[in-house]
């Protein structure tokens, strides 16, 4: 595996400028086997409104590789666990199926993969990520919504982002500590 | 979720510590997940580029094999008018491949059309029995008794070669089921179809082109950049609350129809406070002065009692784009297949942006570029000796010849007229879903005495065929290079990715197994790699075939403007200027300028059918895919709540959805993202082929309740002319 120090991934995302396309959906099954009928990531729509006066948002989702991942603490075999880029990942080869870590994530960002018999979620694309790539959702994005990067690295385009907009994390009051950062 | 920022550095430090120590008890076990899958040791990925086909944009794309499987697909940052992405579509064009229910060898009908009996051929059985039919018709009814008939792709030359080598002036093509109109009428006024330089505009105005949903590139995402950045500001006009309407400054539920209206009333306002540009309009215009006559009638009090803006607000929108001029542009759209009126319709948004002077410039409309390429020289034929059956030289005389007029096309054949046409060859089109009017369509499939079908899966058409002929999925052949003519020009290359999966052909060699059965192979006496040879030599860069393997793509990132800008410069024209009034129209019969006529509005208790797509649906094959049907499995009817309560509807009941072409059942969705006097409905639904098993008989298909009507210039067909009855089932 690559050298991890020092380095802290996130994911920022402009969302005004999702058009809800599902680009990153289908990558993303595409990139990591997910099974039709299950989502590592997916398009929150918010619908208001009566006609003609409406309004209607688009919020792309996934896993938030917090900081203080709530998922991680619970899972009773260490399956679930976190690198020290913030990546967290869950360990197929330990993972009994009890599904505690899903109760526990506040975002539900995890799905049972009953094929498998293990809980499953957003990896960030660790692979790709470690061989200097980025995540599928990111690369493939038509707007170019996420902005992936490390936020130790204030040169970085994420870091950057986050000293010179404002922003806002979903959920802050669990104290999870998300790393999905959205612009407003 | 309020404004919080969170104290990163704090949670950070926590994590670390933690996810170190649990970082060593289980790297082995990560190491293992991702090795996992793979089995073997694999080789190393192979990365080929090649351009997608899901949908006209030609994207260009990194194909990821692994174990000569089709791993994931990429985008290729390298093209710039994909502009590094891939959408959804793109993205599930592996399924295409791996479909378990695809076209694997060729079908020769064994019981009655449409019963879906079917035994397996061999391509020897289905060619000679093809040629056999296609021979028997020519003997009995001339070459011009078969049909051939298709839509763009990189090897429809081949069978449009085939038809017009074969005799027959019946080529039909897709473009009257979706630009013909914007075309033309573009053409009309300055010779071309021009781009939108929507990456530099300041202000677009769109009529009903959702184009955050009906995804075009580079335009959608220049747009979403430039007006989510508050560069641009986007006035929007559209019946539905799509997601264009949610992204832009101004959104207008306009009166369906109506569009032409507000354009002319723009024009009334523009004009008539001198805020066009003078100096432009003298230099390349003509008919400047009879077009000022013209739009003075309609006052932007009149426009608002026509489209339900307000009269202010069309003032205010038009001094607005006058001002941003020339980097303003009033939007021309794709699929323009809307009103009776469609031509003129964007012959007044064509004026309206040359009054303003935004031609070939940054930020306007600019005249496409375009990399030169070779071309493969192939014997000629003769021209076919009848004149086409859509007799479109008499009833559409400015339409263009190489693509027919579907749906005049469709009237003629089904009454025999002037002649009869009773062989019908189709190539990656399905007329049932594409053509308003199923009904009518099916008629003309059971009028014809063969039905032969090129394709790579079972569509509803293919189910009423005789003889279907299975295509090589795109990532499974190599094609021929495709010139992108745009702002940013591009030559895109489509290289095999892996081999074909099953006993499948590329178009090319289905074509010539035809050809050589019917004595026509001295036409097609040549192979894909001399014709992509033949095209790439004169490629602007060394070696030009080996960087488009490489590559993939190739092309111009810097834009040019105001090639065309000299007062010399002649445009295509009858008068060699940007024409405003148009004396080629008068002369053919048409208003010279755009004369408003009002549509006709549904009578009380019936609703306008409106069309529209989803970002991840274009094409009615996309439906059946399950990377993409996942996200809408069943289509629905939406209705506004006002008409839904008055008729006691509530989502998800079902409904009868009626009109003069047929009936559909389908469920409700009560949205309040409709006008009241308008109904929606998806694309692709309701198919009759079993073989497409996500939507065989699931929601229902728009064909079946669409009426047959078209653009009187461009024979275009007008989807948007459908009034239905609504009531539950």
């Amino acid at each position: 595996m690559a050298d991890t120090k020092k380095k802290r991934y996130a994911l920022v995302l402009d969302s005004k400028k999702c058009i809800n396309c599902k680009a990153c959906v289908v990558a993303c099954k595409a990139e990591n086997g997910v099974p039709v009928g299950k989502f590592r990531d997916w398009i929150t729509e918010e619908r208001r409104g009566t006609w003609p006066r409406l309004m209607a948002t688009f919020d792309p989702e996934q896993c938030e590789h917090c900081a203080n991942p709530s998922c991680v603490r619970v899972c009773p075999t260490g399956a679930s666990w976190q690198r020290a880029d913030g990546i967290v990942l869950v360990n197929y080869d330990d993972c009994i199926g009890c599904r505690y870590c899903m109760i526990a994530c506040p975002y539900n960002a995890r799905y049972f993969r009953e094929d498998l018999g293990v809980v499953d979620k957003c990896t960030l694309c660790a692979h790709r990520v470690d061989k200097g790539g980025i995540p599928a959702c990111v690369e493939t994005c038509p707007s170019k919504v996420r902005v992936f990067g490390d936020l130790e690295d204030p040169s970085s385009d994420v870091s950057q982002l986050l000293n010179t907009r404002r922003f806002l994390v979903k959920k802050p009051e669990t104290g999870n500590g998300p790393q999905l950062y959205y612009l407003l | 979720m309020e404004g919080n920022r969170i104290d990163r550095r704090k949670f950070l430090q926590v994590t670390a510590a933690g996810a170190a120590a649990t970082a060593l008890v289980t790297q082995t076990g990560c190491l293992k997940y991702f090795e996992k899958g793979g089995g073997a040791p694999a080789p190393a990925p192979l990365v080929v580029p090649t351009a997608c086909e899901l949908c006209p944009n030609k994207c260009s794309v990194l194909a990821v094999v692994e174990g000569g499987v089709i791993r994931k697909l990429n985008p290729n940052p390298e093209n710039p008018k994909s502009r590094g992405m891939l959408c959804a579509r793109g993205n599930a064009a592996v399924k295409q491949v791996y479909d378990p229910d695809r076209l694997k060898q060729p079908l020769i009908r064994a019981g009655e059309r449409g019963e879906g009996k079917w035994r397996a051929a061999s391509w020897d059985e289905a060619w000679d029995y093809t040629a056999k039919k296609l021979s028997e018709i020519k003997q009995k009814y001339g070459p011009e008794g078969t049909l051939w008939a298709s839509t763009e792709g990189f090897q429809e030359i081949f069978f449009r070669n085939l038809g017009s080598a074969f005799g027959s002036p019946n080529i039909v093509r897709h473009p009257t089921l979706c630009l013909a109109s914007v075309n033309l009428a573009y053409s009309a006024t300055f010779g071309t179809v021009p781009s939108f330089d929507l990456l530099n505009a300041e202000y677009v105005i769109m009529s009903g082109a959702n184009r955050f949903e009906s995804i075009i590139t580079p335009d959608t995402m220049d747009l979403i950049g430039s007006a989510m950045n508050r560069k641009t500001k986007l006035v929007y006009l559209d019946p539905r609350f799509t997601v264009t309407a949610s992204k832009a400054d101004h959104w207008y539920p306009i009166r369906p129809g109506t569009d032409m209206a507000f354009i002319l009333a723009m024009l009334n306002v523009i004009i008539g406070e001198g805020r066009y540009d003078k100096e432009f309009v003298a230099t390349y215009t003509t008919g400047f002065d009879k077009l000022s006559d013209h739009v003075r009638q309609y006052t932007p009090d009149w426009a608002e009692k026509e489209t339900e803006i307000p009269a202010r607000d069309i003032v205010h929108i038009a001094r607005e784009f006058a001002d941003a001029a020339p980097r303003a542009v009033y939007y021309a759209g794709r699929r323009s297949s809307w009103y009776k009126n469609d031509f003129q319709m964007r012959r007044a948004q064509a004026i309206l942006n040359a009054v303003v002077g935004n031609w070939d410039r940054e930020g306007g409309m600019v005249p496409n570029a375009k990399i030169a390429m070779g071309e493969y020289l192939f014997l000629p034929w003769d021209d076919p000796k009848a004149a086409r059956v859509d007799e479109l030289d008499k009833n559409f005389p400015l339409a263009a010849k190489g693509d027919g007029v579907y749906l005049k096309l469709r009237e003629n054949v089904l009454a025999g007229k002037p002649y009869p046409v009773k062989g019908w060859m189709v190539y990656k089109q399905d007329p049932m879903n594409a053509l308003p009017d199923q009904g009518m369509t099916l008629k003309m499939i059971q009028q014809m005495d063969f039905v032969g079908v090129i394709d790579i899966g079972m569509s509803d058409t293919a189910w009423y065929a005789d003889v279907v002929f299975p295509e090589s999925a795109y990532l499974e052949r190599t094609d021929p290079v495709e010139a992108m003519p745009g702002i940013w020009p591009a030559v895109v290359f489509r290289q095999q990715v892996v081999k074909p999966v099953h006993d499948t052909k590329p178009n090319l060699e289905i074509v010539q197994g035809l050809a050589k059965r019917l004595n026509l192979s001295d036409y097609f006496d040549y192979t894909m790699d001399q014709w992509v040879d033949a095209q790439a030599k004169d490629l602007p860069v060394d070696n030009p075939l080996a960087y488009l393997k490489k590559h993939g793509v190739l092309g111009i990132a810097e834009p040019k403007f105001g090639g065309t800008l000299k007062p010399d410069h002649r445009f295509v024209t009858k008068s060699g200027k940007i024409e405003l009034f148009s004396e080629r129209l008068q002369e053919s019969g048409f208003d010279a300028l755009p004369v408003y006529k009002p549509p006709v509005q549904p009578p009380a208790g019936r609703f306008r059918m409106v069309l529209g797509r989803k970002g991840y649906f274009t094409h009615a094959n996309q439906t059946n895919n399950p990377w993409l049907n996942e996200f809408y499995p069943e289509n629905d009817l939406s209705i506004n709540p006002q008409p839904a309560q008055n008729l006691g509807i509530k989502t998800g009941d079902m409904l009868e959805v009626s009109s003069g072409a047929g009936t559909v059942r389908l469920k409700a969705r009560v949205t309040e993202e409709i006008r009241p006097d308008c109904v929606f409905m998806l694309h692709g639904y309701g198919k009759k082929s079993k073989w497409q098993k996500l939507v065989y008989g699931v929601g229902a298909s728009d064909a079946v309740v669409l009426e047959t009507a078209w653009d009187e210039v461009s024979g275009n067909a007008a989807f948007h002319e459908t009034f239905v009855n609504v009531r539950k089932a």
